[in-house]
């Protein structure tokens, strides 16, 4: 039988903390990460914004279609979050309040720089002539960013909550402050332009 | 027989959820968590007590408003059962308002519009029926009839205006899914706590009186809370 000497004993006591710390930090719950990260746990951070990054980025990197505005608005998200930490309510959904926050960060970043998504000319001062319907991509993936970025933002907002970040619709409705049967008729409308767009691809073998 | 057209939208390759650079998130990592310290937070039960402490509070003055100018006693009573049944829906307008949601389920946004309409329409139905005496309005509307009502109605305000600042205040950045309409929510409950405690202390039982000066108060601070609920209450 392995024996222990008494030196060793903190070692070990503190491994078998952190091993049980870890796994509790990755079985919890996005709401139980936000508690502890508003009780001042870092680690806790981390593994929230583990979580929560991906989905907020792809939300804001289709609201904006320009990664490097959505990279800032993603930094504007957090420090939001961060100075706000204190005021989120215990056991309120975490996703939605977050994606509500980026939500109103975005708009209320295109109302005061009146930013409009253009392409600039070459020489970076005209917006450029914009092809009637530029043909999509030969590959269905590329097809499918197209056919969303081409997509009025009302359905568009709709269909990327529901179908990539994966809020359930009375979810989404709520980041959009609009009614479920509303987002039900975007994400449908949306779907059925989506169809139009997409046709070909279902004809090729 | 012609075989169905396959959907394209059965098997999307929908994108997948994209990470931000490495710099990008250092960056928000180091923000986030420097010097990170427990939040001040208050808890829900504190915020309410806010709020109704608020209320109380102009209630009080209300009361001692109708007692200091010689109210009948009869009336000042009246006056304290209606702001004591009000204070019943006043409070269930802050619950559902505010109470913050249970885990896994979200304010129903649908209850809350139509506590947003239901309450003042409700409320001045209260006021019609409290109205004893009826002058037409072109006599409301001169002399000391309209100048009684003038100070009713800016006392009304003043009152409602600090119930539904301490409304505001407590649930302060708390709501970044529908903040306009929380707004709107706490200028309801301040407007109903104000109109309540200036009919503790107004001896008037005329309509237009009641309409103008301790109803149509609800409206105006519902409408400001709308305005200033996204400022106020979204993070």
């Amino acid at each position: 039988m392995t024996s222990y000497s008494a030196s060793m004993w903190p070692a070990i006591e503190v491994a078998r903390l952190t091993s049980e710390r870890l796994p509790t930090l990755a079985e919890s719950t996005s709401e139980q990460l936000m508690e502890r990260y508003v009780d001042g746990e870092a680690d806790a951070f981390e593994f929230l914004y583990r979580r929560v990054s991906p989905n907020l980025m792809g939300y804001l990197l289709r609201l904006t279609r320009n990664r490097e505005r959505a990279e800032d608005l993603l930094q504007i998200t957090f420090s939001k979050i961060h100075r706000a930490r204190g005021s989120y309510l215990r056991g309120a959904p975490v996703l939605p309040w977050i994606l509500a926050i980026a939500r109103r960060s975005f708009l209320d970043e295109r109302r005061s720089a009146h930013v409009r998504t253009e392409d600039l000319s070459p020489d970076g001062s005209l917006p450029e002539r914009q092809n009637e319907a530029p043909p999509l991509p030969a590959e269905l993936s590329d097809a499918l960013e197209v056919a969303l970025d081409r997509l009025p933002e009302t359905y568009r907002e709709a269909i990327v909550l529901t179908k990539i970040t994966g809020l359930t619709v009375a979810e989404a409705a709520t980041v959009l402050g609009a009614t479920e049967t509303a987002v039900k008729l975007r994400v449908h409308r949306g779907y059925n332009q989506l169809r139009k767009e997409l046709e070909q691809y279902s004809r090729t073998p | 027989m012609s075989t169905p057209t396959p959907d394209p939208l059965a098997d999307l390759p929908w994108p997948k959820p994209e990470c931000p650079r490495e710099e990008v998130s250092a960056a928000i990592r180091s923000a986030c968590t420097k010097n990170l310290c427990p939040a001040q937070r208050m808890s829900a039960a504190l915020r309410l007590t806010l709020c109704v402490a608020a209320s109380s509070f102009v209630a009080a003055a209300g009361y001692w408003f109708g007692v200091s100018h010689g109210r009948s006693e009869l009336g000042i009573r009246l006056g304290l059962y209606g702001a004591a049944a009000w204070a019943v829906l006043q409070a269930a307008v802050l619950f559902v308002g505010f109470g913050g949601p249970r885990r896994g389920r979200l304010p129903t946004r649908t209850l809350r519009l139509a506590l947003a309409v239901g309450v003042p329409v409700l409320f001045l139905c209260y006021l019609t029926c409290s109205a004893w005496t009826y002058v037409p309005f072109d006599q409301f509307s001169h002399g000391a009839r309209l100048s009684h009502a003038l100070r009713c109605g800016s006392v009304a305000l003043f009152f409602g205006a600090l119930v539904s600042g301490a409304v505001l205040l407590a649930w302060r950045g708390t709501d970044p899914l529908t903040p306009r309409l929380s707004g709107a929510l706490a200028g309801l409950i301040g407007g109903v706590g104000g109109a309540l405690a200036v009919g503790i202390g107004c001896p008037s039982h005329e309509a237009w009186h009641l309409w103008v000066s301790h109803g149509l108060i609800i409206v105006a601070l519902a409408g400001m809370g709308f305005a200033v609920g996204r400022r106020a209450l979204a993070p």
